[in-house]
């Protein structure tokens, strides 16, 4: 395969990209020292700094205008293993309702077996002395309350699950 | 004063020891169980620890700190903000023990410490307030009357309140119950009094808030304005000194209704008189805050006074060095709080572990904290990282070194308010000054962020795919096999 139809895909934190070998051909960087680049992108003059790359090259960090990148690079050969060993299964149905952020629960609103409508107060969670109620976004039935009030839970705990 | 304690923890009991030290004087730290390794207690000369990471457990306990006083000969008690700072019960059992409270006299702080009090105490004065109910209510139908009659939105408040605790915006009747509900029960939890009033919501307002500093001696001068009205969820982010638009003119008029406040319940030590500014640069009176504000460092810069020191002077009875003609600006300073907050995600914590923590230095950055590389944000209080101030000869140079020191503060492991302090300090309508309390709401979404980050990882993306390529060749020249048939060729 010639070397300018190749795309690569990079992870950089939440963010993916696509770029094929042109783009990166005509990406103007100039290179200050070892670990230093600037980019001129947009008319934007960016200075990057290489902060940790491993022995393949392809898992680095960069860290952009104070902000630290952590990044992934697929070629074509990563990206054909990838389709192949993943399979997506997307379902739209809630089954948990989960703690944006850690906290105390303060009082929990409903009953296993209740059903609920969307918007409902499920339960009220204390955070840094702010009381956040935590409300449904689906119509569901309430399967099991898996804390009880006065409980400290973690971000991503499990609250309530539905059914 | 030989022995002085600090009831508090964080950033701010590490910045009022700094200052004992400096005076020469013993310093005792107290702690929870969760704040064991905290930068303030291994800094003070005495440490006791007070109990449970709860706040009602440890941090609350006044007679447990009044003990440990007794037992440590402590002559002493500087509350900082929060927690006991503005208890006038704790304040008069402190000086019922024969310890020197470093902050205003009970009575005082009684009186400033319930806005409705406080609003009966200036009236006689002449200092201008916000329309509202002047009494405590928890009637959810009269609270719709008061309502109607002055006009939606109106706000609750708790008369306890402060730091934008306790406090809802109601939009319409609807509502009412459910705000009034929740703002009683977070009054009553956080404050331990649950009485509430409301008061009409003034429609693009400045929160702007004068420091005033008083001796025993009658004497009580103003150290200028504060400008605090970026805030988020009623909570101050943003803090600069002096106001964008505050004239010499109305500082004098602000810094005058400022001290007359404070001498109509004879205050002492530091105070903060905060008033609601509308868009017609009418000021109203809010409230007073009985303490050492979170944001004094910003004053600090501008007039060169040590404000802890100041306040441990006062409560060892001496009189103020100076007279407000002594009394001048110099140059201007902003602070940012930095918050172990998402503010891509509706500014809701985010507690985690600083995997790093490197702090901005440099001629007029100053940071303010209590934390250390590799330890945990508890839950269990508030979660503000550090302070970052920084100085400048105007307002522009300070925003600029501002810019600078986020983009040097280097902190992971959690999210924090710097990425939206950025998103302020390049906004156009801070740098023109032309902004009010519904900053947040008018301009600010997490997608601005959101797209300049992209547009840096995108600029990081192609960088580490340059690097990679040139590595790549650098280490397997076999892959280019194009040029060995060339040289092949040539042979």
């Amino acid at each position: 395969m010639p070397e300018n139809n190749k795309t690569y895909m990079v992870k950089a934190n939440e963010f993916v990209f696509s770029f094929g070998q042109e783009e990166i051909d005509k990406a103007d960087m100039v290179k200050k020292n070892e670990e230093e680049f600037n980019l001129i992108r947009n008319n934007r003059s960016v200075n990057a700094k290489l902060l940790n790359a491993d022995i393949t090259g392809k898992l680095l960090t960069v860290e952009v205008d104070g902000e630290n990148y952590d990044l992934v690079i697929k070629d074509e050969l990563d990206q054909m293993l990838d389709k192949m060993g993943f399979s997506t299964v997307s379902s739209k149905h809630i089954k948990e309702i989960k703690a944006p952020m850690p906290g105390l629960v303060l009082e929990v609103a409903v009953k296993e077996g209740q059903e609920v409508k969307e918007g409902d107060k499920i339960l009220i969670l204390e955070a840094m002395k702010m009381e956040n109620s935590i409300t449904i976004h689906t119509g569901a039935t309430i399967k099991r309350i898996a804390v009880s009030s006065g409980q400290a839970v973690d971000k991503g705990q499990v609250l309530v699950e539905l059914e | 004063m030989q022995k002085i304690l600090v009831a508090n923890r964080g950033e701010i009991a590490l910045r009022i020891m700094r200052t004992i030290r400096k005076m020469g004087i013993k310093s005792v730290a107290v702690y929870s169980e969760a704040d064991r390794h905290s930068p303030h207690v291994l800094f003070a000369d005495e440490a006791v620890y007070l109990g449970a990471a709860p706040s009602s457990q440890s941090y609350l306990n006044g007679d447990k700190v009044i003990a440990y006083c007794k037992e440590l000969g402590v002559d002493g008690i500087h509350p900082g903000y929060g927690f006991l700072s503005e208890n006038a019960e704790f304040a008069k059992k402190v000086e019922e023990a024969g310890i020197n409270f470093i902050g205003p006299g009970p009575e005082a702080m009684k009186i400033m410490g319930s806005k409705l009090a406080a609003k009966e105490s200036v009236k006689k004065y002449n200092v201008p307030m916000v329309p509202g109910i002047d009494k405590a209510i928890d009637d959810v139908n009269l609270a719709i009357q008061v309502a109607d009659k002055i006009g939606y939105p109106v706000l609750i408040k708790a008369s306890a309140g402060g730091g934008g605790k306790g406090m809802r915006v109601v939009e319409k009747a609807d509502d009412m119950q459910e705000q009034m509900e929740r703002a009683i029960s977070e009054a009553k939890s956080s404050f331990g009094d649950g009485s509430v009033f409301i008061e009409k919501y003034v429609s693009s307002p400045r929160h702007i808030e004068i420091q005033i500093l008083a001796d025993k001696f009658g004497n009580t001068v103003h150290l200028f304005e504060r400008e605090c009205s970026i805030q988020r969820r009623h909570q101050k982010v943003v803090e600069e000194s002096p106001s964008a638009i505050v004239t010499p003119e109305m500082r004098k008029r602000m810094g005058e209704a400022a001290v007359m406040v404070a001498k109509s319940c004879n205050y002492t030590s530091t105070g903060t008189v905060e008033f609601l500014v509308d868009d017609k640069l009418n000021f109203y009176f809010l409230e007073m805050n009985t303490r050492l504000q979170v944001e004094h460092p910003v004053t600090e810069m501008i007039t060169g006074l040590d404000l802890v020191e100041q306040q441990i002077r006062i409560a060892r009875g001496e009189k103020l060095s100076f007279t407000q003609d002594d009394l001048s600006i110099k140059g201007h300073a902003i602070e940012l709080r930095v918050y172990a907050e998402d503010p891509l995600n509706n500014f809701l914590p985010s507690i985690g572990t600083l995997t790093t923590y490197v702090k901005p230095a440099g001629e007029g950055i100053r940071v303010d904290d209590g934390y250390e590389e590799g330890m945990t944000i508890p839950i269990y209080y508030d979660p503000m990282i550090a302070k970052l101030v920084t100085h400048g000869k105007d307002r522009r140079e300070a925003v600029q070194k501002m810019i600078g020191a986020i983009k040097n503060y280097k902190i992971e492991g959690l999210t924090t308010t710097m990425p939206f302090g950025i998103f302020v300090f390049e906004h156009e309508a801070f740098l023109s000054g032309r902004f009010d309390t519904h900053f947040v709401k008018n301009y600010y979404t997490p997608e601005k962020i959101k797209e300049k980050q992209k547009d840096n990882a995108e600029i990081a993306a192609i960088v580490a795919i340059k690097y990679w390529q040139e590595r790549k060749k650098m280490l397997s020249p076999v892959e280019h096999k194009s040029t060995s048939w060339k040289r092949r060729l040539a042979h």
